[in-house]
């Protein structure tokens, strides 16, 4: 390639910090998993529907919601992939993505799974299976965050 | 009676691996200007123009301050879609059918520039969905495998779809990807997230792609072969994944009711000779067989398997090679529009399926994968 | 012209710099209920929704998506919905959006909604410089502030605009913004207090710039046969359109006088039968990020001749009280939930014509104009509202 013919590429990247608001009803629901281990959703005083995570408003009535419930901790997988590939800002791979349904909710929370051997792509479909019964793990040292949940782990 | 619309000018690029020479909204312009000899019309014969994608796929906040510009935007009534460019002619179709306006270029483009997957997790939100690692490719791959598990759907059908579209590939002068793959080298392509594999995902393309619409007055000055818009429909699903279920899309669903009912098609199997669809993967594209009522809940492997879908089928879908082939991130759907309008102007050289007359284009919004989709769906006639 | 449309309803939320009360959904929800309560529909009714916001200030990036079920409600999912977003001129796209939604024919009531959480960034600045071209021009440190600095430095060089002016300006808006509940800023401000605000770009001081705010709005567009049966006071749409001009401010030759304002004025008022501004509006909602963007405003929807703008401020014409008040709200300068803040001006100008604007009700709208403007200086939208029919 000639000088002429040279095209360059120019770097870039974004560096934006952010500081998100968790407002009231999540706040709260992470203050449950922090101080007290326990997870809460919310019932919608219409459709009568636990939701999770917590809403201040149903979105299918569109009322808002005050009513809150404790669910699980155990709970169902209802929906799981298993990821092999390292993507760019997640955890690296072999890592198992879930939704989660504990009991009393009437919508499925997403999260990870967790002490089982997903390594073999072969045999990764023979460790998770839909309808699987799983309990959370809960961090020892807890901030008020989804994480406070580590992750679900398979029961009995 | 809403005033009728219809395609007058397309444009596409060659997509391909990369286009290192051109700086990223240069494919708006090339397949503008594409789109404009095609309508042997000039910039200024054009009343608004919409332009579409993802300011941070894009790299720049406000990126429609350059693609505006380089699709002939230029101080007229310019807009843009955060959206697939197939939106953009949704929208373009309103502003036509007002009365307000009477053309429209409507333009998308796909590059590398950016991590794709570092974008869409961001789509997400920080609360819930970030912190458990989440992107468009993890959501999509647990649609197909909640698709999978619900109908008893298997791989190999998923990859019979691949197979086809990558076949049909070969075929289009514009494909990004033109060599034909086996249903073994798809099942033995690395694993993304389980059940995909690296053949049952699109490819990243470059390239552009625009539509000229005009207003039924106006059409018949500027061309002899338009492609009517007989029907459109658009819908967005639910953003909350433990809301639903994850084996059905039903925007889809409602976004081709809206389309057939304006059309008057209730018999899409057998009424349409082509279809287009973006299909997210290949799992996906099954999904959608069943979502557009090509086939019955659960049945769309089937319908692969019956060769139904294949060129030379009652219904071929993706005779362009679909997205399996050339996918341009917030492009694709528009470029299902253009590729099921070359077929019923009977350009479409090397994958003509003979005949057409009437199509399906489907086209998908998905910066966060299964969450909040749009889905919208064109019913396209020849005029 | 079309077929004719009407705003039904408005809902507004407090803006403030940040809304640590909510997640984004929960504020959606709060300018939604609103807008939906006082148009009587319910999410049933909407047949579509339009959605803006200015990614990606809100950390959230394509924040429409989270948001759906805000928007939403009963069975609203699968239901039509896109997404505009054009900078600061969001807000007024979105609201041509919903209006050629309408008009088209194809849906009777449309939602449309604009939201932004400039609050949940640590540094609005940085954010308004990805916005600047990487390859040539980000190095240089270029925010929306600088830019329009310049645009203020032209002005004074070409007209003999001073700082004066500009405190004039953003004391009046500040008296303004005290009977608005909704606003973020609400603090007595003379113009001797704005001329001893702090310097940030010569000759911008502290209070001839908007703040950084959290804020939502909706509006509901209706057709005319829905409108009227609604509302006894549906507000028409009489004229409306947006202009784009490009990137590369050093290829305008109009960078003081914003001549691509003044032409899409032209076209409006056309569109609107409108000839004499200052006479036949009766309220203006300009888009006065910065004081010297109002002060240009005028001049360029012709309510002054050029370089006269300061002129009207002095002489209050522009004041509540005035022969054309702007900003009853207190306008962008005090409040700028920037990609809702264009939504916010027609939601303003649309109370104004409704008669229900309260406490900053202008006395006997008839007509309001509503602008917004984006990008590099380079997008405007205009939209025209009435209370008689076009």
């Amino acid at each position: 390639m000639t000088q002429e013919e040279e095209t360059l590429i120019m770097p870039g990247a974004w560096n934006l910090p952010f500081r998100h608001t968790a407002g009231r009803f999540t706040s709260r629901f992470f203050r449950e998993l922090r101080d007290n281990r326990k997870i809460y959703g919310v019932r919608c005083p219409q459709c009568r529907r636990v939701l999770l995570p917590p809403s201040s408003f149903c979105e299918q009535c569109f009322t808002p919601c005050q009513e809150w419930v404790e669910v699980g901790p155990l709970g169902t997988v209802e929906a799981f992939t298993i990821c092999y590939v390292p993507f760019l800002g997640l955890p690296p791979p072999p890592i198992a993505p879930i939704m989660v349904k504990l009991d009393g909710a009437d919508t499925s929370l997403g999260h990870l799974l967790g002490e089982v051997d997903v390594s073999d792509p072969g045999k990764a479909r023979d460790a998770i299976k839909m309808g699987m019964r799983v309990e959370p793990v809960w961090r020892d040292e807890r901030r008020g965050e989804i994480g406070d949940i580590q992750y679900f782990r398979p029961v009995g | 009676m809403p005033r009728r619309v219809a395609i007058v000018g397309i444009g596409q690029t060659r997509h391909e691996e990369s286009k290192d020479h051109w700086v990223y909204w240069e494919n708006d312009y090339e397949a503008a200007k594409a789109a404009l000899a095609d309508a042997a019309l000039k910039r200024t014969d054009i009343d608004t123009v919409i332009v579409s994608g993802w300011d941070a796929i894009d790299g720049r906040t406000l990126s429609d301050m350059h693609t505006s510009m380089a699709a002939g935007g230029y101080l007229k009534d310019s807009t843009h879609v955060g959206d697939d460019a197939i939106i953009a002619l949704a929208y373009g179709y309103m502003r036509i059918a007002s009365g307000l306006f009477d053309t429209c270029l409507a333009a998308g483009h796909g590059h590398r520039e950016a991590s794709v997957e570092a974008v869409t997790r961001i789509v997400f939100d920080p609360l819930f969905a970030r912190p458990v690692a989440r992107n468009h490719t993890i959501t999509q791959a647990m649609q197909a495998n909640a698709y999978l598990h619900k109908f008893g759907v298997s791989e190999e059908q998923a990859a019979r779809v691949v197979v086809k579209n990558r076949q049909n590939g070969t075929r289009n002068p514009y494909a990004h990807l033109r060599q034909a793959v086996s249903v073994e080298d798809v099942l033995a392509s690395s694993p993304v997230a389980y059940p995909l594999k690296a053949l049952d995902c699109p490819p990243e393309s470059v390239g552009g792609v625009a539509i000229i619409l005009a207003a039924e007055e106006v059409v018949r000055r500027i061309t002899d072969r338009p492609v009517w818009i007989r029907g459109i429909g658009w819908a967005i699903e639910s953003y909350e994944l433990g809301n639903r279920d994850l084996a059905q899309m039903p925007s889809v669903a409602a976004a081709a009711q809206q389309a057939y009912r304006m059309a008057g098609i209730t018999r899409p199997l057998e009424e349409f000779d082509l279809a287009e669809v973006h299909e997210a993967t290949s799992f996906h594209e099954l999904m959608a067989y069943e979502a557009l009522r090509f086939a019955g809940a659960g049945q769309g492997g089937k319908l692969m398997d019956e060769g139904v879908t294949e060129m030379g089928g009652r219904l071929p879908v993706n005779p362009s090679g679909g997205a399996l082939s050339t996918h341009l991130f917030g492009a694709t759907g528009l470029v299902r529009v253009a590729e099921a309008a070359l077929q019923l102007r009977h350009e479409a050289h090397g994958r003509q399926v003979a005949g057409a007359r009437l199509a399906l284009a489907h086209g998908l919004s998905a910066p966060a994968g299964a969450a909040a989709p749009t889905n919208c769906v064109v019913v396209l006639e020849r005029g | 012209m079309g077929r004719r449309v009407a705003i039904v309803g408005v809902g507004l939320t407090k803006c403030s710099s940040h809304r640590k009360d909510v997640t984004y959904p929960e504020l959606i929800y709060e300018a939604v209920s609103g807008a939906l309560a006082q148009a009587g529909v319910t999410p049933k009714d909407v047949g579509a929704v339009v959605f803006g916001s200015m990614d990606p200030f809100d950390g959230v990036f394509a924040p429409e998506r989270w948001n759906v079920e805000a928007c939403a409600g009963a069975g609203f999912a699968n239901k039509p919905f896109i997404k505009i977003t054009t900078g600061g001129t969001t807000g007024g796209s979105v609201a041509l959006g919903g209006y050629y939604h309408v008009a088209s024919g194809m849906y009777d009531v449309v939602l449309t909604v604009a939201s932004q959480r400039v609050g949940e960034s640590v540094e609005a600045q940085l954010v308004l410089n990805t916005g600047v071209d990487p390859i040539y021009e980000r190095w240089m440190g270029i925010g929306a502030i600088t830019l329009v600095a310049n645009q203020a430095v032209h002005h004074f060089h070409h007209y003999g605009t001073t700082e004066e002016d500009l405190a004039l300006v953003a004391a009046k808006n500040y008296a303004n913004a005290l009977n608005n509940p909704y606003a973020h800023l609400q603090r007595h401000l003379t113009a001797e207090d704005a001329l001893r605000s702090r310097m940030i770009a010569w000759p911008l001081h502290l209070s001839d710039c908007c703040p950084s705010s959290d804020g939502a709005c909706a509006v509901v567009f209706a057709s005319e046969e829905r409108a009227r049966r609604l509302t006894d006071t549906p507000v028409w749409v009489r004229g409306a359109g947006q202009i784009t001009d490009n990137y590369w401010i050093g290829e305008r030759p109009w960078y003081h006088d914003w001549d691509s304002l003044a032409m899409l004025a032209r076209r409006v008022y056309k569109q609107a039968k409108i000839v004499d501004p200052l006479a036949e509006l009766d309220v203006a909602e300009l888009y006065n990020a910065f004081t010297i963007n109002e002060i240009i405003q005028c001049e360029a929807l012709g309510f002054c001749d050029k370089g006269k703008g300061p002129e009207l401020i002095r002489k209050g014409v522009t004041a509540m009280g005035g022969n054309l008040p702007i900003c009853p709200s207190g306008g962008v300068l005090c409040s700028n939930p920037i990609g809702a803040s264009g939504l916010i001006r027609v939601g303003e100008a649309a109370l104004q014509v409704m008669g229900k604007a309260d406490q900053r009700q202008v006395p006997g709208v008839k007509t309001a104009l509503a602008h917004v403007w984006g990008a590099a200086l380079g997008f405007h939208v205009l939209m025209i509202l009435g209370k008689e029919a076009p």
